[in-house]
């Protein structure tokens, strides 16, 4: 099936089965490979991105669902993503580093419904994204200090 | 280890530089071989300056989250006084140049990266460093000491004039490399010792989605494979039926393997998808009937006929008639999987001549010899390229090769390059797991509560005998997985007799994350807590006194303080307990602030000292040491693998449970630099924790857990 789709602000026309993830449209049919495959079934939160701002996860998405404007770690012009990005360097949070793109994506979702999140806002948000480095510490430190920026 | 005749530098391209180590044939490189095929890079260089200044480091140790990448640069810095956040860090190909002082390979493992090369690098930097000022006093015609080098860049001290690195990439060439360069005392460092974030353009490019993992490789024309594996661990393939796969969009081939099915596709979803459309027909054979439990009697059962001798210490026997009380109690672990976050994966691009691999591996040198081989070409034939590890933990350092010789069968003869990547299914269910054992204590405290005697016996799967590495692992019946961190215990207790007992090998075992040190640390720091409890003595104060050596006696000192022991506070269904273990290298201190909760508990806190010799990079050892706790914390608090009918019963992360932010505790880290030989870091960071959880809950409800994961109710 024929879908059209804007991505970080591109648009793209693709042909797959209505029923293939968003995940692997991004992945394999546009080549936008930041976003991660960690589990399949939406238990890692690795492929996190964000449907007309609001977090999901890409790998239980079908296309056929996918009814608004997707952004993705690789854009360059979400506020909350860079603000993000900034502060994870800052706070040194990466490790491997695999998962932090979809931490990330999914805490810019946090932000952008609630700017002022609490401690156990934070916690309970970004609950469904396992780092298997255990780096949760410094992304905690990294979102309050996004919060206090705003 | 010293080398002779150590730095040399080698070949070159007309606009680079290349300095590496023990090279055999040229002393002196040539700035002239200017010819085009050599624009590729000198396979066993460290450093590259090319004419415009760009500098590359290239590490033959894998990045996978330990931070190897930028504390090694680190130590190259220290001495070339490099603009830091302009130079790139790149993976090494395999080449001897970067083989690891254990042997005739390349590997990262056994927390051992920094230990192995952190002097080789520093003298790397150093050589190159004498050299620049050589050549730029020789194109000023002033001394040496007149030169200075700053931010990749040399200044004439007397007339400020300046020169790049890379304006001297010709007369670099012409000089001879110092034989024996002088490197900086540690204390006199200005980058080693000083807590350095991880390399600016790899945390960017992190963060960006930019970072090339293995799964982000893109070849051209490059296909994608899935593999449907046996679930019964052992199984044999027996027939298969694809007719409706191949009816499926996209599908280009269904491969027997040795013993699985691959489906190569144009996408990988695809592949995945046609698995479910293959049926097939196992020979389960006789595994199926293997089970959890039933490796539980077999093991009991095992333990009560004579072991393997671990330690043979004094008069046990008659410690324990003397006794004035016994402690006995019995310790299971289960299997474990790594689960890196990053699904296991490899390209291979076979071709009529050669071949290329992009991989994962923490085995480099292994890894592409046995690719070689069963492409059936020569090691040298097979280009080798590492991108970052998604996690590792010890999987990717697969003593099977697994996945990697999978993808390699996946892709030999075929046309097209070809990645195969597992599901998380098939990383959870296949294998490969941290050995599933059974301890067993008998401790004797003698009328002061003192321990007297303590004997062991530990079951389980040898992670070494009967592979490449039972020369390294496996000596006298006995498993060193076994025995680390249990026979060479720090405690002074005059009588000992301890057993190792191999079973059989159902999934295939693996070293995770600190290997032996997972069952060894909760093991002992456990039945040292309960003696203390018994002597109604403080868990603190009772270990220093049965210990002499003082880097553990320090380090407990260290952690009291840090965490206020002496003065915590005693709240209601809340605990605090201790563990010290030495790994790698390494001693490691923790004391854990559990609270009880209804059926549950919440580790509130981790206090962890560590003693490492010297920090190299104390921010990065601050990061394994939180890595590492929470690493262990899944393992303490949910993870296992349990088996049913000869399978894996866990599947994915509903059932394979790990750590969430939720459960991360507040972490505070203190490190002792005692300025002894140095340790490692990516591993000692676990061990303690089981420990300091389990005493931590003891503390707060009376009750003893010895059975991981610790489940409340």
């Amino acid at each position: 099936m024929a879908f059209s789709l804007t991505v970080d602000n591109k648009n793209y026309n693709i042909d797959v089965s209505g029923d293939m993830p968003l995940l692997w449209v991004l992945r394999d049919e546009l080549n936008l490979t930041g976003t991660k495959f960690g589990c399949g079934v939406a238990q890692c939160g690795a492929c996190t991105v964000l449907v007309d701002g609001e977090a999901i996860r890409a790998c239980t998405t079908p296309i056929s669902s996918v009814l608004g404007k997707v952004t993705t770690i690789e854009t360059k012009e979400d506020k909350e993503v860079s603000k993000l990005q900034k502060f994870w360097v800052q706070e040194d949070v990466s490790q491997c580093g695999y998962c932090q793109c979809g931490q990330i994506m999914n805490a810019a979702g946090l932000l952008k419904k609630n700017s002022k999140p609490s401690d156990d806002e934070i916690v309970k948000a970004m609950n469904g994204n396992i780092c298997r480095c255990g780096t949760y510490n410094k992304i905690k430190t990294a979102i309050k200090k996004a919060v206090v920026e705003a | 280890m010293e080398r002779r005749d150590f730095i040399k530098t080698t070949s070159l391209v007309a606009s680079a530089f290349v300095i590496a180590m023990h090279i055999p044939q040229k002393a002196r490189a040539n700035a002239s071989s200017a010819s085009a095929k050599q624009k590729e890079l000198t396979p066993n260089a460290f450093v590259e300056i090319k004419a415009d200044n760009t500098i590359n480091f290239y590490i033959g140790q894998v990045e996978m989250g330990q931070n190897t990448y930028t504390t090694l640069a680190m130590c190259i810095a220290e001495e070339l006084n490099v603009d830091w956040d302009e130079i790139n860090i790149i993976g090494a190909p395999v080449t001897p140049a970067h083989n690891h002082v254990w042997g005739p390979f390349m590997l990262t493992g056994g927390s051992s990266s920094i230990i192995a090369k952190q002097d080789e690098f520093r003298k790397v930097g150093s050589a190159l460093n004498s050299m620049l000022k050589e050549a730029a006093a020789l194109k000023w015609k002033v001394r040496t000491y007149d030169v200075l080098t700053k931010d990749s860049k040399l200044i004439n001290k007397r007339t400020k004039e300046e020169f790049l690195y890379g304006d001297l990439v010709s007369e670099l060439a012409l000089l001879k490399v110092p034989s024996n360069p002088k490197i900086k005392d540690l204390k006199d460092c200005k980058i080693i010792g000083k807590g350095v974030k991880r390399h600016p353009k790899e945390a960017w490019a992190k963060v960006k989605g930019q970072a090339e993992f293995g799964i982000d490789v893109r070849i051209p024309n490059m296909k994608y494979a899935a593999v449907l594996h046996p679930s019964v661990f052992g199984a044999k393939l027996k027939s298969f039926d694809a007719s409706k796969a191949l009816k499926r969009k996209g599908i280009l081939k269904v491969k027997q393997l040795p013993n699985a099915v691959a489906v190569i596709a144009e996408k990988w979803y695809l592949a995945k998808e046609a698995l479910g459309d293959i049926e097939v027909v196992w020979d389960e054979g006789e595994n199926a009937k293997v089970s959890t439990k039933s490796l539980h009697k077999e093991y009991s059962s095992m333990m009560e006929k004579p072991g393997a001798v671990m330690k043979k210490e004094g008069d046990s026997a008659k410690a324990f008639k003397a006794a004035k009380n016994i402690i006995e109690a019995e310790f299971n672990f289960p299997f474990l999987a790594h689960a890196p976050m990053e699904p296991l994966n490899c390209v291979v691009h076979d071709r009529v001549d050669d071949a290329t691999i992009w991989s994962s591996s923490q085995f480099q040198t292994l890894t592409r010899g046995a690719v070689a081989k069963a492409l059936g070409k020569k090691a040298d034939k097979v280009e080798y390229n590492t991108p970052y590890l998604g996690g590792a933990f010890g999987r990717r350092a697969p003593i099977n090769l697994d996945y990697l010789i999978e993808a390699t069968f996946v892709a030999k003869g075929e046309a097209w390059p070809i990645m195969t990547l597992w599901t998380r299914e098939d990383d959870i269910k296949m294998g490969n797991y941290r050995p599933m054992y059974k301890n067993k204590a008998k401790v004797a405290l003698d009328e002061h509560g003192n321990i007297s005697a303590f004997d062991a016996k530990v079951v389980g799967q040898s992670i070494f005998k009967g592979t490449m590495f039972e020369g390294f692992g496996f000596k006298n019946g006995v498993d060193g997985a076994q025995s680390e961190g249990l026979s060479d215990h720090p405690y002074d207790i005059e009588n000992s007799f301890m057993e190792g007992y191999i079973s059989k090998v159902v999934p295939s075992v693996l070293w995770w994350r600190s290997v032996g040190h997972t069952q060894s640390s909760p093991f002992v720091e456990s039945l040292v807590d309960m003696a203390a409890a018994e002597a109604k003595a403080d868990p603190i104060a009772y270990r220093i006194n049965m210990l002499s050596d003082i880097r553990h006696i320090n380090l407990l000192k260290e952690v009291s303080k840090l965490a206020n022991w002496e003065k915590r506070k005693k709240e209601k269904n809340v605990g605090y307990g201790v563990a010290i273990h030495k790994s790698f290298g390494s001693i490691v201190a923790q004391i854990a602030k559990v609270r009880i909760l209804e059926n549950d508990y919440k580790v509130e806190d981790v206090w962890c000292s560590v003693d490492c010799g010297f920090a190299f990079n104390p921010l990065n050892v601050e990061n394994q040491m939180i890595s590492g706790i929470n690493f262990a914390l899944a393992a303490t608090k949910y993870s296992e693998i349990t088996l049913e009918n000869g399978a894996a019963v866990q599947s994915n992360f509903y059932d394979y449970k790990v750590a969430r932010i939720s459960d991360a505790p507040n972490i505070k880290v203190s490190i002792i630099n005692s300025m002894e030989q140095i340790g490692g870091i990516g591993e000692p960071g676990t061990p303690p924790m089981f420990a300091a959880v389990a005493n931590a809950i003891f503390d707060a409800s009376g009750k003893r857990y010895t059975s991981f994961p610790i489940k409340l109710g």
